[in-house]
């Protein structure tokens, strides 16, 4: 072997990237709950921008090229419209809750039902099969038109659409798994104007789905324990309700983070909150809601029977009770109290009916 | 099975059941009783639990090739004549599918990971600093691509119809995926001493952001070209892997990303493999793309920061790291070739100049 063949080759080698890193010298620490989103905002690299400017899809913090292709049509790029105090918080709880429809609920404690009993529940996982996924699909498509500078917010979407899936497919197990079937659909979400899917702004679809929807299906779920048959069934309502309080919690802190930063949206919030209240027991997207035949369902399951339906449907009115009283908190706590105590909100008066 | 069960349902005492119309309470109709075009299904638990695919029973394991219904109707559900429609604008199979979907879904569940406490944190030891820039700027080279990925499955998650909701409930397990990496990165990048870097010029991202004809042309560029690349730059890291750390999220990261892949080579089959010019379509658009990618790696910051990894420093990466990086892209290369050919995609004939000079080393 010549000596030239083991001289290793020599090559060019462009370092002129390393002269351009960002802020550096950054050594963020874990804390008692790991290394978190909230501990890695450090510097220039926890630093919101109101107003991104990024176009090009570049991580919040890092050095920008002039050069680089503006791919990043973002429609949602100042703070308030998507931003939330606490988001990093949801997202770490997210991943630590994560949960397995095929291994986490007692299959086993499936037992086979009474007809009656059996097609309600079937209803109601055929409804829920529907829905779940709207709180898929379009949180989705406001992930793809949010800048990357607000990762935070998106990653709390992005943990919502991965929990929906999982929501849409617990229920189509539940309704396969007994001796039943998937049975009518509902149609309760759908292409007209006022809907979840069409709404073009972000914080007008953000109330429409975690506040008014989420929130109404939320209380349902956690009262689970009194139509779930099973264990199976309590189980899938109990660890679906966990994860719906987070993207019920996304909802109304957003809300009270643009309530603050953004003033001079209140009164158009104050109009999707109308809109939204008219719907809250009249519409088809609440399973307990007058209109809904899920809520026939609901009530065969709370009686146990059709030859029950009346003490099932007393006990539905407990939970729309409790649907109108955690909505009410929930608008409060973002911040807008004032429409139940002027008047403007017809939900007090609902809620003192039902008592 | 629908008629006994509506005449179960005819056979209740309605009129006993009058509630008081002030609660807005009506007299329950039971008119969904019965409604079903299935019944009688009771799929048992197997060893691995209840996963999505054991649910894919008799008529509810039908996909038709093309899906009509533009409304959110569970497949195998009874539908409901005059619900406005919904913008699902992917309704033929072809444009989406891919056999593995239901499984990938369960994998990707039973496979979570969590940075913030599974990363073992306290293994970072310091590093010299050209060694610790070229992590970073890998960390933000890597965050743009995942970025990237997240963007365009999002764009068109929603467009996918409902008949298809394996490959959506795959992809919502790809979403998460995506943001859990730009968060494992970003964490790596801010946590030793560093920073983040410079951000890539994004020829690449654009080709595939720029792919709105078709959710299958941007599965070309994702997973086709730059995942296959990616493949390899995540087994190099990973074989360099300074500690505990970054061996975890990179061998974690792959795990995903092989499930990334595993889908969209898939669907890249079915597609060539039901639909007439697909893969003629996708040789056009791979012949524009290699030049995108080619202008990106001779770009070099990527090379450059993985030859400094490989060399343990500037110094090693001139020589030794550079000929590892470049042995890197050649395997690259040969992959790309070879998943090309079982697509039936003839890309050698005329494979980009660059690419041709990096395999022949
Ligand atoms: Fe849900
Ligand atoms: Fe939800």
């Amino acid at each position: 072997m010549s000596e030239a063949t083991e001289m290793p080759r020599e090559h060019e080698l462009d370092t002129s990237w390393m002269d351009n890193m960002a802020e550096w010298g950054v050594s963020a620490k874990p804390g008692k709950r790991g290394l978190t989103l909230a501990d890695i905002q450090v510097g220039s690299y926890g630093e919101l921008p109101k107003v991104s400017d990024n176009m090009t899809g570049r991580p919040r913090g890092s050095t920008a090229r002039p050069e680089a292709y503006r791919v990043g049509a973002y429609q949602v790029h100042t703070l308030s419209e998507i931003w939330l105090e606490n988001a990093e918080y949801l997202y770490e709880e997210a991943l630590q809750r994560q949960w397995s429809s095929a291994t986490d609920i007692p299959w086993h404690t499936l037992k086979p039902l009474p007809d009656d009993v059996e097609e309600a529940e079937c209803l109601l996982c055929t409804f829920f099969n529907e829905v779940e996924f709207v709180a898929g699909d379009v949180p989705a498509r406001w992930i793809a038109r949010t800048t990357p500078d607000y990762l935070e917010a998106r990653n709390v979407l992005s943990a919502q659409v991965m929990d929906e899936a999982r929501h849409m497919d617990v229920f189509r197990k539940r309704a396969l798994a007994n001796g039943g079937g998937l049975m009518r659909m509902s149609g309760a979400t759908s292409g007209f104007v006022g809907s979840i899917d069409l709404a073009r702004d972000f914080t007008e679809m953000s109330t429409r789905l975690h506040i008014s929807g989420e929130g109404a299906v939320l209380t349902m779920f956690r009262m689970g324990e009194l139509f779930g048959q099973n264990d199976a069934e309590k189980t899938m309502y109990r660890l679906c309700a966990q994860d719906e309080a987070r993207h019920v919690a996304f909802g109304v802190m957003h809300l009270r983070c643009l309530s603050e930063t953004a003033p001079e949206r209140r009164e158009e919030i104050e109009c999707y909150l109308d809109e939204a209240e008219d719907q809250l027991m009249a519409g088809q997207q609440n399973p307990a809601g007058r209109q809904s035949e899920s809520s026939e369902a609901l009530a065969v399951l709370l009686g146990g029977g059709i030859e029950h339906y009346d003490e099932g449907h007393k006990k539905l009115l407990v939970i729309r009770r409790r649907q109108l009283k955690e909505y009410m908190k929930r608008v409060i706590s973002a911040g807008f109290a004032d429409r139940f105590e002027n008047g403007r909100s017809p939900v007090p008066a609902q809620y003192a009916a039902t008592a | 099975m629908a008629d006994k069960l509506s005449s179960k349902a005819a056979s209740v005492d309605r009129e006993s059941k009058i509630v008081d119309p002030t609660r807005g309470v009506p007299e329950p109709k039971y008119e969904w009783r019965g409604l079903t075009n299935e019944w009688d299904v009771r799929v048992i638990p197997g060893p691995h639990g209840l996963r999505l695919g054991d649910v894919n029973v008799g008529s509810y394991g039908e996909v038709p090739d093309y899906w009509e219904d533009q409304t959110r109707r569970p497949r195998g559900s009874v539908g409901r004549p005059g619900i406005p429609p919904l913008p699902y604008s992917l309704r033929s199979k072809h444009e989406l599918w891919a056999d593995c979907s239901a499984d990938l879904y369960e994998e990707a569940i039973q496979r979570r990971w969590i940075p913030a406490t599974e990363v073992p944190w306290d293994s970072l030891q310091t590093l010299p600093d050209d060694v610790e820039k070229a992590v970073c700027q890998m960390c933000t080279e890597l965050s743009q691509c995942a970025n990237t990925e997240l963007e365009i499955i999002t764009y068109w998650q929603d467009r996918m119809s409902y008949g298809y909701f394996e490959v959506k409930q795959y992809l919502a397990t790809a979403t998460f995926d995506c943001a859990r990496q730009l968060e494992a990165l970003r964490k790596r990048a801010l946590s030793n001493g560093g920073g983040l870097g410079i951000e890539s010029r994004g020829r690449v991202n654009r080709i595939i952001l720029e792919s709105s004809g078709g959710w299958t042309e941007a599965v070309v560029y994702l997973y086709l070209l730059r995942g296959t690349y990616i493949t390899r730059l995540l087994t190099g890291l990973l074989s360099a892997a300074h500690n505990e750390a970054e061996a975890f999220i990179y061998s974690h990261m792959l795990e995903d990303h092989a499930r990334h892949l595993t889908y969209g080579y898939d669907h890249l089959k079915y597609a060539s493999t039901h639909k007439d010019d697909a893969s003629l379509i996708m040789q056009t658009l791979l012949a524009v793309g290699e030049a995108h990618m080619a202008a990106e790696l001779k770009e070099g910051v990527v090379g450059s920061a993985m030859a400094i990894i490989f060399g343990g420093g500037i110094k090693g990466a001139r020589t030794f790291g550079m000929e590892r990086y470049l042995l890197l892209v050649r395997d690259f290369i040969t992959d790309y070739l070879t998943i090309c050919r079982e697509l039936g995609i003839d890309r050698e004939k005329t494979l980009h100049p660059v690419f041709k000079k990096y395999l022949e080393g």
